[in-house]
């Protein structure tokens, strides 16, 4: 055995991300980690880089405990994690990302070039790439940095190589060239974690998968025998919950048509129709392009072709004041960076998009945006001091509320809700959901998107499922279950064999 | 109340500087204090003044402006040249004011449209705009301006000058309208985040567009009192200002990384720099030792600013 | 790799100077004399040979304007040293202090912005401004000459061909080409402007490069005050003045970016080369006495739209 975690947990908050896991990894396998958005993955990860520091239990490497939340300690016990974006310099070449920090050197400072091509040229050579010289990373392609940064972790002396996501962007050769490399570093002893949602893909590589569900581990099996049904039941798992939501009540008029929104690379031809008070589910798997929709909607980003309509007038492209004056709103997924102004105050971020049409000749009227802020901080039930404290002192779940608050003061006729509830604990959550359901109920034609499927089963009258781009596929609150999202969510067989992206 | 709570740390720490250097000139020289001096030495400031509070509100929204001392002379360039070529000295002015707000427009433009880093395209401008300067008026000086004119420069209203009484309507108008006005809040909004500003819907690129369009204005209105107490437009004016202008509005407590800021912070800040020097050029007669001083100034209140808050990045 | 070359920064200002060269010598063909090109050299060879170091702090993502005022205090200590009717040092005493107060202003400004985490700019700012006080004191209004003929030597001489002060800047620019391109400081340095986070995760000392960096450049300012000062007779207030400038321009012509990590010391040199050029290009255009005062517009518009239009072909390369 090579690598155990014992009762491994991560808190943050009152959130768990991580609940007593207990795993253990042999030298040269590929171990495959897998679970739903949300289930942990990243946080188990970042425990194992040292990036974050564990709440409770421990790591052992090669029988040794390893320093807990010590990056440092992590390199030199041999592990290196290799992120979906890695972090690399972009605008060195593969050589000097190889080797900086410790480069082989001559007279104690000029670098050892011809050692460095050498070195560099076996490392890639093990992995069946050859060396790019000369070319800043910025030029090569995602396959290629990929390469480059995986035969940086096998310079250092690396026993267990994390692998996160690793084909999200690779072209069905690269993924080919991929796997091979990882099956002659495993037979050179080398352990690989692979998380990955491509279950064929697994299937096809690992000898284990251990499966994850909210922050807790279901179980570690042998890979052989397994099917496709077999590990998303494993993910899914628990019961759905019935929330006794039906269809709305009263379908309304449409009020957004999108009609073959596309824009290259992040998602084609997508179309559908929002009904005041109906709330549409949007899921699908991380990078599925649901986002970037969203900011096509909201003006925010321009789109190549098709078109927004809003109460059947065509909105001009990636013009966010026309989308905003038209009544859609957008509560984006990253907050902290687009959806609130972190250092000012929460009375100042509740009236932001209000502020104009607060203000009487000109002039901003304090007590007309006193009573707003007052009245979104009472409706959303935020909990702060007063209007004055800046917004980044409250806790997610509050700083949540600020932002939809921000946007409910302008009276929104179409809200879209990114992500509302990442980050978020239980509580806040259960709020956040009550009040979805009566904005709708009051006739706002709501879109959520949503990784959580239960999030998105107990919210939505409708779920459109996205996949690589396209919508694969639409399901009503009746016909919706886990399986089925999961099972229009995830990527084809064609598409691991793929095309280029 | 909670120290931390205090919002004014800033400006009560710079009045209280202020107040111990005229307390300590009056000791050492009473003169220096007394009305008549003061007035007399004012004449140096306005300039500053002006130039100081646009430029707070470009560095609020995490921007510069570095062209501001070339906007400067271009701006009294084209006065004097439109006055020559026989226009009325106000109408001249007018030229003048409108060629800096063009100057100005040109530099936000770059900024918010071709998002050029402001330090570039500011830096670039800088250099570019006195050299139209230099070549329109092939480096020549223009004076004699008529007597109803110079009066902008050098008349007073009960005693004070008529430059000091525009200065003060602007930057109360300026005050005012950051803490008064959406567009204000909006500017704040800006230097901390101009993603969410837009995902807010606020007017990020109109706005960017009129603060250096207004920075452009402004050094026209200063060239016009330059060159109205002056008596004399030439290309080389204002050379340099634009470090005196930055430096008074980080002492005023502006933050370099945007976000933060006020005008009486920044009046303040011009009234240190502006007492120290004249105090220092009074009392040692040596103009030289005004730059250290300023210089120290600046580093040591972004030093102490450091201490008071916390950096928010 | 030769198209690579062809496409990059360094070839677009190496294009544009033979661009300058042939043109102003179809219409003037003695621009084309050798007399010329050693006057361009040697009037360029003081930006070069800061250019080297303002490279390595705009790679880093820093910026430092504080060179033209340090170098008008150096010149004015360096006048007061060696001239005999002030302290009258011997020559090699006084190149000494003159270097190492120059790094040590270098110095400080490093420490003030990693150390005390002032923004560069600021720190450098106040530098500049106190600088420049310091500077006028020293000359207090008046004009310091009278340099001992070893070191006006030093800065008019030749070796070979080659005037003094081209060879100094020759030796800097070699130097730090090898110092960015072959050792490992060097491709430390472009890691840390290039991704400062990655580059903490790598064991990287930044904060150190940074001092380095800001204290070469003080040296280089130095050294480049050493061999422009002793050309002229005397010193007047002022000298250096809007330098900074000069560099800056020069080296963000030159390709560094100003959010880091790119640049070179090629670039950097090409860029001080091709301003120096235009400069001289305006007086040999003839273009009657009125153009000598268009030479600051003509040279700031020409800045403008080099640094307009790399912007906007940047900003399309990553777009695609």
């Amino acid at each position: 055995m090579l690598l155990e975690t014992r009762d491994l947990g991560k808190s943050y908050g009152t959130v768990r991300a991580l609940i007593g896991v207990s795993v253990s990894i042999l030298a040269g396998e590929v171990h495959a980690l897998i679970g739903e958005n949300g289930a942990g993955k990243s946080t188990f990860i970042n425990l194992l880089a040292g990036v974050v520091h564990p709440s409770s239990g421990s790591i052992s490497i090669g029988g040794e405990v390893l320093e807990p939340g010590s990056v440092r300690a992590s390199e030199a016990a041999g592990i290196a994690v290799i992120h979906q974006e890695s972090t690399a310099f972009q605008h060195l070449d593969a050589l000097d990302n190889l080797f900086v920090g410790r480069e082989p050197r001559r007279w104690g400072c000029v670098l050892d070039r011809p050692r460095m091509r050498a070195e560099g040229r076996r490392l890639l050579a093990g992995l069946g790439e050859t060396l790019q010289e000369g070319r800043p990373l910025a030029e090569l392609s995602v396959a290629q940095r990929q390469m480059v940064a995986i035969a940086r972790a096998l310079s250092v002396r690396c026993r267990l190589l994390v692998l996160d996501e690793p084909t999200a962007s690779l072209s069905a050769r690269e993924c080919g060239a991929l796997f091979a490399a990882i099956r002659r570093l495993t037979a050179a002893g080398v352990a690989v974690l692979y998380v990955s949602h491509r279950l064929e893909e697994i299937l096809a590589l690992a000898d284990r998968v251990t499966v994850l569900r909210d922050g807790s581990h279901v179980e570690t099996r042998a890979a052989a025998g397994l099917s496709k049904d077999d590990l998303i039941r494993s993910m899914v798992g628990r019961e759905v919950q019935e929330h006794g939501h039906g269809a709305p009540s009263a379908p309304g008029a449409v009020r957004l048509a999108v009609r073959s929104l596309s824009r290259s690379p992040c998602f084609h031809e997508i179309s559908f129709e929002l009904r005041a008070g109906e709330i549409i589910g949007l899921a699908g798997l991380v990078g599925a392009g649901r986002s970037e929709v969203a900011a096509a909607v909201f003006g925010a980003d321009r789109p190549d072709a098709g078109s927004v309509l809003v109460d059947g007038r065509a909105l001009p492209p990636g013009d966010v004041r026309a989308a905003i004056a038209a009544g859609v709103a957008l509560v984006p997924e990253d907050r902290q960076h687009l959806g609130l102004v972190l250092p000012m105050t929460v009375g100042e971020n509740l009236v932001l998009a209000v502020l104009a049409s607060l203000a009487r000749g000109g002039v901003r009227r304090m007590s007309a945006e006193a009573a707003v802020a007052a009245e979104q901080m009472k409706a959303m039930a935020i909990k702060a001091d007063s209007p004055a404290v800046p917004v980044r002192t409250l806790s997610g779940g509050n700083q949540q509320k600020v932002a939809i608050g921000k946007w409910l003061a302008a009276h929104p006729r179409v809200l879209i809700l990114d992500e509302p509830t990442r980050g978020i604990d239980v509580g806040a959550r259960a709020e956040i959901y009550r009040l979805i359901r009566s904005l709708a109920a009051g006739g706002l034609a709501t879109l959520v998107i949503s990784s959580d499927l239960q999030e998105v089963l107990g919210l939505s009258h409708r779920i459109l499922v996205m996949r690589e781009g396209r919508i694969s596929g639409e399901l009503s609150r009746q016909d919706a279950t886990q399986e089925r999202i999961l099972a229009l969510a995830m990527p084809q067989e064609a598409a691991v064999a793929g095309v280029s992206p | 109340m909670k120290l931390g709570a205090y919002r004014y740390w800033h400006e009560t720490v710079l009045a209280a500087l202020i107040a111990a250097l005229m307390i300590g000139a009056a000791v050492v020289d009473p003169r220096f204090v007394s009305w008549k001096t003061q007035i007399a030495l004012s004449s140096h400031v306005w300039e500053l003044a002006l130039l100081a509070v646009p430029m707070t509100a470009i560095i609020i929204t995490a921007g510069i402006d570095l062209s501001v001392g070339s906007a400067m002379a271009l701006s009294a360039v084209v006065l004097g040249l439109a006055y020559q070529a026989g226009a009325n000295a106000w109408l001249a002015a007018a030229c003048g004011i409108v060629a800096g707000a063009l100057c100005g427009t040109f530099n936000g433009l770059a900024v918010a449209w071709l998002r050029v880093h402001p330090l570039i395209v500011t830096l670039a401008t800088l250099a570019a705009f006195r050299g139209v300067a230099e070549g329109i008026s092939l480096g020549r000086p223009i004076s004699g301006f008529p007597a109803s004119f110079t009066v902008l420069g050098l008349g007073t209203i009960a005693g004070v000058p008529i430059a000091g009484v525009i200065v003060a309507l602007i930057a109360t108008a300026a005050g005012l309208a950051l803490a008064r006005t959406p567009s204000g809040l909006s500017l704040y909004a800006i230097g901390h985040n101009p993603a969410a500003s837009r995902f807010s819907g606020l007017p990020v690129a109109r706005l960017t567009v009129a603060l250096y369009a207004l920075s452009g204005t402004c050094a026209g209105l200063a060239a016009a009192i330059y060159v109205a107490r002056r008596n004399t437009a030439k290309a080389d004016l204002g050379t340099g200002l634009e470090l005196d202008v930055i430096t008074a509005v980080v002492l005023g407590g502006t933050s370099i990384f945007g976000g933060s800021g006020r005008i009486i912070g920044t009046v303040l800040g011009v009234l240190a720099i502006h007492e120290t020097r004249e105090f220092v050029g009074w009392h040692w007669e040596h103009e030289e030792l005004n730059a250290i001083v300023v210089g120290v100034l600046l580093i040591a209140a972004v030093l102490l600013n450091r201490l008071f808050t916390r950096p928010t990045r | 790799m030769t198209g690579a070359w062809l496409r990059s920064r360094e070839a677009g200002v190496a294009g544009l100077i033979l661009l300058t060269v042939a043109a102003v010598g179809t219409i003037n063909p003695r621009f084309l004399s050798v007399e010329n090109a050693r006057d361009i050299l040697i009037a360029a060879s003081p930006g070069l040979i800061v250019a080297c170091g303002a490279t390595l702090v705009i790679v880093l993502g820093e910026i430092d304007i504080s060179m033209g005022a340090l170098m008008g205090v150096c010149a004015a200590v360096l006048g007061k040293l060696v001239s005999a009717e002030h302290a009258g040092l011997p020559v090699w005493l006084a190149t000494l202090i003159v270097l190492s107060l120059a790094a040590g202003i270098g110095l400080i400004n490093g420490l003030l912005v990693t150390v005390a985490r002032v923004p560069s700019i600021i720190a450098t700012l106040g530098m500049l401004t106190i600088l420049t006080g310091v500077g006028d004191l020293l000359m207090a209004g008046e004009t310091i000459g009278g340099f001992p003929d070893s070191l006006r030597a030093f800065a008019i001489g030749h070796v070979g061909m080659l005037p003094m002060p081209v060879l100094v800047a020759l030796a800097c620019l070699a130097a730090f080409t090898v110092l960015t391109r072959e050792t490992a400081l060097g491709r430390r340095i472009y890691a840390v402007g290039s991704n400062a986070h990655a580059a903490r995760l790598a064991g990287l000392p930044a904060l150190r490069l940074k001092v380095l960096a800001f204290t070469l450049t003080g040296l280089l300012t130095g050294v480049a005050t050493l061999i422009s000062a002793p050309q002229l007779e005397v010193i007047e207030a002022g000298f250096g003045r809007q330098f900074e400038l000069f560099v800056v321009t020069a080296v963000v012509v030159g390709g560094a970016s100003m959010s880091g990590g790119a640049g070179s010391i090629a670039g950097s040199a090409l860029g001080v080369l091709l301003l120096s050029l235009v400069r001289t290009a305006l007086i040999f255009l003839q273009l009657g006495i009125g153009a000598t005062y268009w030479e600051r517009a003509i040279q700031g518009g020409f800045i403008l739209a080099a640094v307009l239009a790399d912007h906007v072909s940047r900003r399309r390369r990553v777009q695609r």
